[in-house]
Order: C-alpha cells, then structure tokens, then sequence
C-alpha cells in the first residue's frame, strides 16, 4: 500500500482501536491511521461540512470500520459510503464482534470490501489485525475522485 | 318431575277407568240376575195359579183336560224353585226367604193334590168344602205375599243396580274425559320439555364453543407473550455476552502486551545491570516470579470467562436457531457419532452398543448435538480401571420415543443429579475438561424439541440419561397455530 493511503479506524473501543493499531503496526504498516471513536465525527470528516463527500476528493483512504457504534450503526455508515460518488470506491473492510450471517450478507450487499470478525482470542485476534496489516501492505487503494 | 306426577296421573286414570270397567260389568251381571230372579219368581207365581185354575177347572167339569193343565204346572214347580234357589245362592237372605216359601208352595201342591184325589174318587163335596175352607186360598195368599216381596224387594236392588251401573258409567266417561285432556297435556308437556333442554344444550353448547374460543385466544395470547419473553430473554443473552466480549478482548489485548513488555522490562534491565557491571540480585527473580503469577492468573481468568461467554453465546444462538425438520434414521446417526469416538472409545477400553433405534421425523443437528454431549460424557466419565460399557436403547411409546444412554462410568451422586443439568455446573472429581455446558445445552434442546430428559444413577455404578422426544418434531408453524 503506498504511502499516500489514509486508513480510517471508526472504532468506539478505545483500546481496541489502540490494539488494531499497534498491530498493523508490527506487520509493518506506516501509513496514517485516523482513529474516529464515535459515527458522528466518522461521517463529518469522510463527508466534509458539505456532506458532498468532496473534500477528500484525491485521497485514498482505506475504511476500518466496526459495526456497533453508540451514535448510529455502522451498516448506516457504510451504506453511505458506498453510495457517495467520491468515496464509494474506497476500500471498506468491517471488522466486528458480530458473525451472524444475516449481518453479514447485509454489509457485503451494501459494498462492503472484507468482513472480518474480532476473534474474542487474543492472539488470534492480534494475529488477525497482523494479517489484516499484511492485507493492506499489498492492496492497491485508488484515490478518491 | 312434572313429567313423572304426568305419568303417575295417567297411570291413575287408567287403573280407575279399569275399576269403573269392572264395576260397570259387576253391575251389568247383578242387573241380570235381578232380572232373572224376577223372571223365576214370577214363573213359580204363574205356576202355582196354572195350577190352581188347573184343579179349579177339574173341580168345576171333571174335564181330563184341566188335569193335564195341572199335571204339567205342578212338575214345573219343583224345577222352578231350584232353578231360583240356584240363582239366589249367593244372597242368604233371598236363601232364607225361598227356603220359607218352598213349603207353602208345597203345602199348597198337597192341598190341591188332596181336592183332585177327592174328585177322582168322587167324593166332590168333600173336596169342595176343603176349597171352600180357604184354607188354600190362605196358603197361596202367603205365598204370593212371599213372591210378591221378594219381587220388590229384587226390584228395589236392580234400580240401585241400574243407578249404580250409570253411575259408573257417567265416571268411566268422566275419567276418559279427563284423561283424554290429560294425555294431550302430558304429550305437550314432553314436547315442551325436550324442546325446553334442547334450547338449553344448544345454548350450553355455545357457550362452551365461546369460551373454548376465548381460552384458544387466550393461550395463543399468552403463547405469544411468553415467546416474546424467551425471545427477549435470548437477545438479551446475546446482547450481554457481546458487549461482555468487548472489555474482554481489552483485557487480553492489553495483558498480552504487558506481558510482552515485561519481557522488554527485564531483558533491558539486565542489559543495565551488565552495562553497570551489577550481579543479578534474587530480588528481580522474585519480582519476576511475581509479575509471572500475576500474569498467569489474569490469563487463566480471562479464558474462562472468554469460554463461559462463549458458551452463553453458543446457548441463545441455539435457542434462537429454527429446525430444520427431516427425516433422521437415529440407527445411522448413533453409528455415525460413535464412530467419530472410535478413537476415545479404544483409548478407554470401551464399546458402545447400539439397540434397533426408530427413525425421527426431527432436526438432524439437534440430534447429533443431544446424543454428541451424551455418548461425549459417557466416554468422559468412564470409572478408572473398567472397561467400559455404553448401551442405546429405545422405546417407542405413541408419538413418541424414549432412548436410554447408559454407562457402567462413575455415577452421579444423588445431590447433583438436577445440577448436572445447569449451566457451569458439573458433579464429581473436576479431573476432566469441561465448562459444564454439555447437558445444560442438551436439556435446551430436548426441551426445545417438545421432549424431556432425565438422569437414572448410582454413584460408582453408572448413569443413565433418558430422553423422550416426538416421533414428529412439529415444524413452526403447527406450533405457532397451538
């Protein structure tokens, strides 16, 4: 992933945003990592003031996001996301505790990219985000028009 | 009751109009014989002058012809008085009065006798002077007296006779008049009667389909309400074992990485140490002891409480899971289990019989995870040291079949035989794996399928687990109609 590529965390967990991002970091990822712990301040910096999407027009920005978040659900978020003509092209990998597959059709429906669930297991957990960070090193992410 | 009095009146009336009958035919033969005493008296009064006017008309022409009169009058007379004292016989007055009258009769017979002899002989002024003596004429007075009042008094009789035989007449009319009223009565009554509780089973019986309706209503009511509360109840577990999962992997993440700063702590203080020239002091290997432990515990607790939430989870997962109902041949899926532990089986010396089992019309998963856990526990808990020994059996009882899971294993003491069957609780030595969810997650699942399940067992002998499901698992829908 060149280094030109945002990654934006909507994740409410404060420590498990702290712990996504020190592993990414092990697997060597170094680009900027956004942490945003609630929707509201997710959607006004992906959407602007305007709401039109176009102020990161030029970006590439890859969307961590997890799906239970105190002010609106993340399906919401994505959904938004993927209907907005300058971000909908952005990567979104969702990344929760919740496997149940009704949920999870849902968010690959709406354009989800991956769907990754939180093992409760640390390691795993830890080696997950590794792998995840591995992911990201590779994937080509296009910028925003 | 009404019916009944109706029923006794028209008994009454019929008895009374059989009594009037009989009395009105008892009446009849009285009137006749009346008649015919009349009749027979006024034969011997008729007799008794033939005869006389017979000896008369001798006496007065000596013509044979008048004797011939005679002769045949004075035979009757005989036959005529039996022929009264026959029809009288039951009267022992009219007895009495005829048994006087005979002998006047028969006095007067000799009388005339006496006079005719006189004449045959010729010797008619002495049979004159006897007729002239009124001495016969006396007798006959007497007689006809006699008749003459057993005649009234007869006739006096057969007027009380007539007057009664009207009498009943007129009542026998009266009742069958009144029984006629009676009987139409009594039909409408019944009529009345069996329309009256024909109406009123009809009205009972809308009444109870009303009712049935509005208990059908309510059950459904309190069906759905109480699946709303299971339904809550199951969200509720899953929304609380979720959000316990967040802090968790927290707790771990950041355990973990103090662990692995604790290994940079004391490699980068014993990097300071040799730098200093320092020895390594037994207090950092306490402290490290210390920080192991610490570390240990928060861990071990931690994957517990990771397993039980796990476990909570699985639980209203599975209560929260449809059937997917199928035919299942229960032969095949016990094989197929027992198969899977062929394994365990022969670590532990075990064998497992399977009896003829039915097929189920039922959930093919729910089944392999109730008879898992159960053979699973069996193999488990085999005793140290005996080759153990599990039997499958079942029984089919009318829609339904009970299969036994027995073990000659450890037993389950008497005190935890409920126990065993709740979440996180588990019987005997704790030498085993496990969190005390296999047989909590059964019970669910029989449960849920409409079965029971129950424990038979001897601590030190073995246990057996009986479960009795529906030959027929009803599908959702069926039961959402119940």
């Amino acid at each position: 992933m060149s280094n030109h590529v945002t990654v934006v965390m909507i994740e409410d967990d404060e420590g498990h945003a702290r712990l996504i991002e020190k592993n990414i970091r092990r697997a060597g990822v170094l680009n900027d990592i956004l942490p945003f712990t609630d929707g509201t301040s997710a959607v006004s910096f992906l959407f602007g003031p305007d709401g039109t999407g176009a102020v990161n027009a030029g970006r590439a920005l890859l969307i961590l996001l997890d799906l239970n978040l105190p002010d609106m659900t993340g399906v919401e978020i994505l959904a938004r996301i993927k209907q907005n003509e300058h971000l909908r092209r952005c990567p979104v990998v969702v990344l929760t505790t919740t496997d149940d597959k009704t949920e999870v059709q849902r968010c690959y429906e709406l354009g989800a990219n991956v769907y990754v669930t939180k093992p409760v297991n640390y390691e795993n957990f830890a080696n997950a985000i590794r792998q995840l960070g591995l992911f990201f090193l590779v994937i080509q992410v296009p910028e925003a028009s | 009751m009404i019916l009944m009095l109706g029923f006794a009146l028209l008994v009454a009336i019929s008895l009374l109009s059989v009594l009037l009958i009989k009395q009105a035919q008892d009446d009849a033969r009285r009137v006749t014989r009346s008649l015919q005493i009349m009749n027979a008296v006024s034969q011997i009064q008729i007799l008794t002058r033939r005869a006389e006017s017979g000896q008369r008309g001798y006496l007065l022409t000596s013509d044979p012809r008048y004797i011939y009169n005679y002769d045949v009058s004075r035979a009757a007379v005989g036959p005529a008085f039996a022929s009264l004292m026959q029809l009288v016989e039951a009267e022992p007055q009219r007895v009495a009065q005829v048994t006087a009258l005979r002998p006047l009769a028969e006095q007067k017979m000799a009388e005339l006798d006496e006079t005719l002899a006189l004449q045959r002989a010729g010797r008619i002024e002495e049979a004159l002077a006897i007729v002239k003596g009124n001495v016969g004429e006396e007798i006959q007075r007497q007689l006809v007296d006699g008749l003459v009042r057993i005649k009234r008094e007869e006739d006096q009789a057969l007027q009380s006779y007539l007057a009664s035989s009207r009498a009943s007449g007129y009542w026998l009319m009266l009742v069958n008049a009144a029984g006629v009223p009676a009987v139409l009565g009594l039909a409408a009554l019944a009529i009345g009667l069996a329309r009256h509780s024909t109406t009123g089973l009809r009205t009972a019986q809308r009444e109870l389909e009303s009712v049935n309706l509005g208990l059908e209503q309510r059950v459904a009511e309190r069906t759905t309400d109480l699946k709303e509360a299971n339904d809550e109840i199951q969200g509720f577990a899953y929304i609380v074992s979720h959000d316990l999962r967040s802090p968790l992997v927290n707790i771990m993440g950041f355990t973990s990485e103090l662990d692995a700063l604790r290994g940079d702590i004391f490699t980068r203080l014993a990097a300071l140490r040799e730098s200093a020239g320092a020895p390594e002091s037994p207090a950092d290997l306490a402290m490290k002891a210390d920080f192991e432990e610490a570390l240990g515990f928060i861990k071990a607790s931690t994957n517990k409480m990771d397993r039980l939430i796990h476990a909570i989870l699985t639980l209203s997962r599975e209560g929260r899971k449809s059937f997917a109902v199928e035919e299942v041949d229960m032969g095949t899926l016990v094989e197929q289990i027992a198969a899977s532990m062929a394994h365990q089986l022969m670590a532990r010396d075990a064998r497992i019989t399977i009896g003829v089992l039915p097929r189920l019309t039922s959930d093919r998963l729910a089944l392999e995870q109730i008879f898992t856990n159960l053979i699973d526990n069996a193999v488990k808990y085999m005793k140290d040291g005996v080759a153990g020994r599990i039997e499958i059996s079942a029984a089919t009882t009318p829609g339904f079949v009970t299969f036994s899971v027995a073990d000659n294993g450890r037993g389950i003491d008497e005190k935890d035989r409920g126990r065993v069957f709740e979440l996180f609780r588990r019987s005997g030595r704790q030498d085993r794996p496990g969190e005390g969810i296999g047989l909590a997650h059964v019970r669910a699942l029989v449960r849920r399928m409409g079965g029971v399940i129950s424990l038979e067992s001897r601590l030190g002998e073995g246990s057996t687990f009986k479960v009795t499901l529906p030959l027929r698992l009803p599908t959702l829908d069926r039961m959402q109609e119940r």
